[in-house]
């Protein structure tokens, strides 16, 4: 899943461009060309992009883990082969974002421990908990659903490879919304105590999925860089309204009921009511809805929500007990890891 | 199928559940790796050999459902402890030690690719062909972890001893593999499970011995004893029930349910 919505580009003023190259650069942009990695391109553009990619990168291999978890206690063969197969297609993601990152001049190794020691970042849904079978269906469905709608989106940009390695997760993520529909559907029309834990689960995580797309819209987002070199291609704001009107319906559809909710640091619902914002505008088309609680969204963004520590921990205990593998791997006199 | 006389049913379904249990126990320990493997490039091809494993023990279940009448799924997830046909070694944990993962998957592809040859020559014509299928899979398993001890025994000091401490640690359990199932006399004289053109213990232990040879490595394997009884009967290890606790978590809140 995943797909870097906010990644913060900083444009270094200081720096000199030279102003033809910059023309030429915007021109091929304008025109809607690709860049490739030898191109002559801004440097704040070369940071952005390796900063988006690796963002990327680590949201996959982080993203694997709350899922991960549950392949172990997955209910049937079918579900469990499918869940391990998913969980691996993440970190496969993982594996192709990372290699585009490594073009953009970081070693993977330096990634891996800026991850682990909280210099870099990855996406802020990873730290909320899936603590039932019913997160693991919500989390296929709205939060594979909603970077399928993002990274549609990204296979617009300009950078060449970033935009190929999109086409080619894409067509994975399809098969993961698939799966996670059929999962909500199954609980949903399941016994009672599965539609309660559809719900239950829904209401943990229909907020994150808004949240997903990133904070409220700038003032005049479309003319700073990011969307100006096509590094993003459609606003926060726009994205969040296409999921709403997609997913409201549908989760409506399913018997699902939207709620407003109030969580505990744990992330787990101990007030919820129902939306009273959320309708459908005939005239426009547009579901209007309350909006997420976006003090809470800064607060797990600077490190402070229900999983941060739980995930890096777990990162950094892999990256760890897997040193004397890379190690010997490497640098020992065996050559290169086997091929898969 | 249809000259199974009835009262080979039940000792061919152990056959087939030990077969089976096998696959799922190692894939489901191996699928736990799936996201935190040491190498993404390794992490990516390991849980495609869990996914080999379940999947193969997937399409055994379904002929034994067949035969018995219940479901794969009843038979992965219904089952008690001890109804569980599966050896120690599958059952035992790696504690997130790449070592103790790759030496448990040496000792069990191996094994799994002579007892499937076997049964590839079954006269029961569906265990047969998805046997030959299954060993054709097992092979590319096989060459993955051999050359996995090669690069690790051949590695480092470190990881070379690393290597030796848990494929001493297994090979003590390892030939848990190797005991029969009740009745299995009577499948091999009906030609069902087919006797081995060679003995298969002989054979298992020269295969790994070569390789943990070529790995700098040294490797000593026993004959089980023929007065143990464990896994294939029915008598688990400590590690069994935990595993199953977890496994079957979310299957027993409804167990007849769809999920
Ligand atoms: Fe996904
Ligand atoms: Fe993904």
């Amino acid at each position: 899943m995943s797909g870097s919505a906010n990644v913060g580009v900083h444009v270094d003023h200081a720096r000199d461009e030279d102003p033809a190259k910059m023309a030429e650069f915007e021109a091929k942009i304008n025109a809607g060309e690709l860049l490739e990695p030898d191109d002559w391109m801004p440097q704040a553009y070369r940071q952005g992009m390796l900063k988006m990619a690796e963002h990327h990168a680590n949201s996959e291999i982080i993203g694997a883990l709350p899922e991960g978890e549950w392949i172990t206690r997955a209910p049937s063969l079918r579900r469990k082969l499918a869940l391990t197969a998913k969980v691996q297609d993440e970190v496969g993601h993982g594996q192709m974002l990372y290699r585009v990152s490594q073009d953009l001049g970081k070693s993977r190794d330096q990634m891996l421990r800026d991850l682990i020691t909280g210099r870099t970042k990855y996406h802020n849904v990873f730290n909320y908990p899936a603590p039932t079978w019913g997160d693991i269906a919500m989390i296929q469905w709205l939060i594979d659903g909603a970077a399928i709608m993002n990274q549609k989106t990204l296979a617009d940009g300009a950078y060449g490879p970033y935009v190929r390695t999109m086409k080619r997760i894409n067509m994975e993520e399809a098969f993961h919304f698939k799966s996670g529909e059929d999962m909500v559907l199954t609980l949903m029309s399941g016994t009672k105590m599965q539609r309660q834990m559809g719900q239950e689960a829904f209401d943990r995580w229909w907020y994150p999925a808004l949240m997903f797309f990133g904070p409220p819209d700038k003032p005049h987002a479309e003319q700073l860089p990011p969307m100006r070199w096509r590094m993003k291609t459609v606003t926060n704001d726009n994205l969040r309204r296409r999921f709403i009107n997609r997913f409201a319906p549908a989760a409506i559809d399913l018997g699902l009921k939207i709620h407003v909710v109030k969580k505990d640091d744990n992330g787990m619902v101990i007030e919820r009511k129902p939306d009273e914002n959320l309708r459908l505008d005939e005239t426009t088309g547009n579901w209007s809805f309350t909006q997420p609680d976006w003090d809470e969204f800064y607060r797990v963004i600077r490190g402070n929500g229900p999983c941060n520590a739980k995930r890096l921990a777990l990162r950094r205990f892999s990256y760890e007990q897997g040193r004397w593998v890379r190690h010997a791997i490497l640098r020992g006199n065996a050559g290169l890891p086997p091929a898969a | 199928m249809i000259t199974l006389p009835d009262n080979l049913k039940r000792p061919f379904a152990d056959l087939l559940l030990a077969v089976a249990d096998d696959k799922l126990m190692l894939g489901h320990r191996n699928s736990d790796w799936t996201g935190l493997a040491p190498i993404l490039e390794e992490d990516i091809a390991f849980s495609s050999l869990a996914q080999d494993e379940m999947a193969h023990a997937q399409a055994l279940y379904q002929l034994i459902a067949g035969l018995i009448g219940t479901s794969a799924d009843a038979l992965a997830f219904g089952r008690k402890s001890e109804a569980f046909r599966c050896a120690a070694i599958v059952e035992a944990p790696d504690e997130f030690d790449w070592a103790t993962a790759i030496c448990r998957q040496f000792f069990c592809d191996h094994f799994d690719r002579l007892r499937l040859r076997r049964l590839a020559r079954s006269s029961d014509k569906p265990v047969a062909d998805l046997a030959n299928r299954l060993a054709a899979e097992e092979q590319i398993h096989v060459e993955h972890v051999d050359s996995w001890m090669q690069r690790l025994g051949r590695g480092t000091d470190e990881s070379r001893q690393r290597m030796q401490k848990a494929l001493d640690r297994l090979a003590a359990i390892a030939p848990s593999l190797f005991e029969p199932i009740e009745h299995e006399h009577e499948l091999v004289a009906a030609d069902v499970y087919p006797r081995a053109e060679t003995d298969m213990f002989e054979t298992w232990r020269n295969e790994l011995e070569q390789i943990a040879n070529d790995s700098s490595l040294k490797l000593d394997l026993h004959p089980p004893s023929p007065q143990t009884i464990g896994g294939r009967r029915g008598k688990h290890t400590e590690h069994l029930p935990p595993l199953l606790d977890e496994m079957c978590e979310v299957y027993r809140l409804e167990p007849n349910a769809a999920w």
